[in-house]
């Protein structure tokens, strides 16, 4: 055999991979080259933080400087997954806290993160840079005030859409005034006003400063005086976008907007008094990025505005846009590459807006680049999605929701398996589907025949029998998370294809017919996998094994089952039959 | 080639055991057992569907419009910030009225109906997370009324509903307690 390189040529080599899948694949050629990489590994991705141990990763990797976790399931954002159920970085932070002094980077999502957390954060990391909570909870205003003050060179402190418990604003003016370092800045999930003149100040001393997104409590009033000190803005998230109406005003902000030649992106707008839009008429053409989607404006001023940003990729907006304005956006925007409609009333079954299937179907005709779609709406045909699907092959994301479950075409009063076939067979790149309306086994068939590069799939109120999970499972070759709630799939498709989710992230069931007996056999028969039963009513095992559990979460694991388990989670495994009383052996371990 | 020790995989390798079923594995017994006898779900629900429980269909839902405690959890799928703002925003004015409206009081040209002389409520049924809309100006008996709601909730179950709803004082009334005008 050939001599190998040096290992520091190697070293030198493997830094120019970043991406993990090139890591894991070189890791593997052979042993020396497994190691060099290990110890030159400086980002990690954890997309489920109970897959790994905190130990098992440290082990392996000895220096690294960025980590991103995530806990809790995709379907906990509606509700599904209830509180206390996990999802705490707290063991990952005390370890870390002694293993990795030179970390820079901590990005979470959908964890619980404590005051406490936050302090040992920005205690036990001196170069510490990032911090990303999206989806966060159990921290409060408190635990920033740590951040702000101890982590000298903060470059980035992104809030997402955390739940935060409002103490105080006065955390911002925890920042020294020699912190000049941030880059990034979002506190839009924040209820409390923060100091502005604090906020003023930090502004203004942060030179480097692209993204600032501005919680609802900054008055429109007062967003010139921000704009002016930090001209070089990329992304701007305002705040409360209303005021009396008044010429300053309007002026003032008008000015300011001309002043920021590099804004690109737009997010906020909070009780939205139209008559202000304008004011951001000269910036409209360089803007690529427009988050609407808390904007309560309708049309013409709606529409006027969005058609002025020639130069969009990516709309999010509510449904007041209506089909009228997004057959104005199909004629402007030739770039759009990606549109989000949110729903304004999304608990009424008719709606006040006319927004239907054609408002779609018109974008995926004019907007050539369109390849991530989010929709809700109230009706849906197989044709129009048989359009869709033709005009835009390239679609990678495509995610509908027809507010009424089961809701067939409206046109036919048939399923829409038809449609949503044709979807999984012209987007051949497809990533991510999420369904809605009425649909049987049939499209399940499609998909698992079609929807070779499908990662994610998200089902409710779909199917018929259990042969709709296993065309799913025996089909869908590059799945990594299924979430399904509502369907009528139980025991067959899951125990027949319980090697399939050893290759898939997580799979999550709720309110389906898969019985704990079932479960119990998966737990006991796939020691890779954490096969978890949530029964808030009381313990499986109360009622006959064939009874269905009401949730179910199946995830791969070489960290074994979780030890921080609420009362409401069971964990089936090897020793589930000494803990459950019906064992007729008499195992005791 | 070395010997590939690895200690962890955090990617699993592809190539697994084909056409491993648990299906077919030595529990085929306690399998057979658990699919041939009837879910205690499907019991449970036979014994409440035969049970004729006399309810009032809330006619009018002054409270949040938004609520979706009585009907499907986690549906429609937006997330609580969106639900926060939805919240809000009915407690304002649409539409460019001024005055802080619930549906019912909607006048021509404010939420509701594009027809001048349209009454359009909201109508919740208990247990049912969509709710409907109804113009009352289309009604001229609380009979028709009955019918139109029934036909609109007929995929759920409707018999033994009441109609009731909410008058301006807040007090809620059975309907056909007072004259329909």
């Amino acid at each position: 055999m050939a001599q190998s390189f040096p290992e520091d040529v190697l070293e030198h080599v493997f830094s120019f991979l970043n991406h993990d899948r090139d890591r894991n694949a070189v890791s593997l050629v052979c042993k020396s080259w497994y190691d060099i990489e290990r110890l030159s590994r400086r980002r990690i991705f954890i997309g489920n933080c109970y897959a790994v141990s905190p130990e098992i990763v440290i082990r392996r990797f000895p220096d690294v400087r960025a980590v991103e976790l995530k806990g809790k399931p995709h379907f906990a954002d509606f509700n599904l997954v209830p509180e206390g159920w996990g999802g705490y970085v707290y063991p990952w932070v005390v370890s870390m806290a002694g293993a990795y002094p030179w970390l820079e980077e901590i990005k979470l999502k959908r964890m619980v993160v404590t005051d406490e957390n936050l302090e040992l954060i920005s205690k036990s990391f001196k170069n510490f840079t990032v911090l990303v909570l999206l989806s966060c909870e159990g921290f409060t205003t408190d635990g920033l005030a740590y951040i702000a003050a101890n982590c000298r060179n903060l470059r980035e402190l992104d809030l997402g859409e955390s739940e935060v418990e409002d103490l105080s604003g006065h955390w911002l003016s925890h920042f020294p005034d020699n912190c000049t370092s941030l880059v990034s800045l979002n506190i839009s999930c924040l209820g409390s006003e923060v100091s502005f003149s604090a906020l003023e100040r930090l502004v203004a001393r942060c030179p480097n400063l692209k993204t600032l997104r501005l919680n609802r409590a900054v008055p429109l009033e007062k967003l010139p005086n921000l704009l002016c000190r930090a001209p070089q803005l990329v992304e701007l998230g305002t705040g409360a976008y209303s005021a009396e109406i008044q010429s300053d005003i309007f002026s003032n902000l008008s000015e300011a907007f001309l002043g920021c030649k590099q804004l690109k992106g737009l997010s906020g707008f909070w009780d939205v008094v139209p008559a202000y839009l304008p004011a951001m008429y000269s910036v409209c053409s360089q803007i690529t990025s427009l988050n609407l989607s808390y904007a309560t404006a309708q049309n013409p001023d709606l529409v006027q505005f969005v058609s002025q940003c020639g130069n969009l990729q990516r709309l999010w907006v509510l449904d007041y846009i209506e089909d009228v304005g997004l057959e104005a956006l199909a004629a402007a925007c030739k770039d759009l590459q990606e549109l989000r409609v949110f729903p304004s009333d999304p608990y009424d079954a008719e709606g006040n807006v006319t927004l239907t299937e054609q408002g779609l179907v018109a974008v995926s005709e004019g907007c050539p680049k369109l390849q991530s779609v989010l929709y809700f709406c109230r009706q849906m045909s197989n044709a129009a999605l048989v359009a869709i699907a033709r005009n835009r092959p390239n679609m990678i994301r495509f995610r509908l929701c027809i507010i009424e479950p089961r809701a067939p075409d409206y046109l036919t009063l048939e399923p829409l398996d038809a449609g949503f076939g044709a979807i999984v067979e012209n987007c051949k790149e497809l990533l991510r589907l999420s369904m809605s309306g009425l649909l049987t086994d049939r499209v399940f068939e499609y998909i698992g025949t079609h929807a070779k590069k499908l990662e994610m799939l998200s089902i409710a109120f779909a199917g018929d029998s259990d042969l709709g999970l296993h065309h799913v499972l025996s089909g869908c070759e590059s799945l990594r998370k299924l979430e399904i709630r509502d369907c009528p799939f139980g025991d067959k498709a899951l125990l027949a294809n319980a090697t399939k989710l050893e290759t898939m992230r997580s799979l999550w069931m709720s309110s389906c017919s898969v019985s704990f007996g079932a479960c119990k056999l998966l737990g006991q028969k796939m020691p890779r996998l954490n096969v978890e039963v949530i029964n808030e009513r009381g313990p499986p095992d109360s009622g006959p094994e064939d009874c269905p559990v009401e949730k179910l979460y199946v995830y791969r694991t070489i960290a074994g089952p979780r030890v921080d388990m609420p009362g409401f989670v069971w964990t089936m495994d090897e020793r589930v039959s000494s803990r459950f009383s019906r064992a007729t052996e008499g195992h005791g371990d | 080639m070395e010997e590939m020790e690895l200690q962890l995989k955090l990617a699993l390798s592809s190539n697994l055991d084909e056409g491993f079923d648990l299906n077919d594995h030595n529990e085929e017994q306690e399998y057979d057992r658990l699919m041939k006898k009837k879910r205690c779900f499907d019991e449970t629900f036979e014994e409440i569907k035969n049970v004729q429980v006399p309810r009032t269909l809330p006619l009018l839902d002054h409270i949040d419009l938004c609520e979706e405690e009585d009907g499907v959890v986690g549906w429609p799928p937006i997330n609580s910030w969106r639900k926060k703002i939805c919240h809000h925003y009915h407690h304002n004015s649409r539409r460019g009225c001024t005055t802080p409206t619930n549906y019912v009081t909607v006048k021509n040209g404010c939420g509701g109906g594009s027809r001048s002389n349209s009454m359009y409520v909201k109508v919740k049924m208990e247990g049912v997370g969509i709710a409907r809309k109804v113009d009352l100006s289309r009604h001229h008996s609380y009979q028709t009324l009955i019918d139109t709601l029934m036909a609109m909730f007929a995929n759920e179950k409707v018999q033994g509903y009441k109609l009731a709803y909410q008058d301006k004082e807040g007090d809620w009334l059975l309907a056909g307690d007072m004259p329909w005008g």
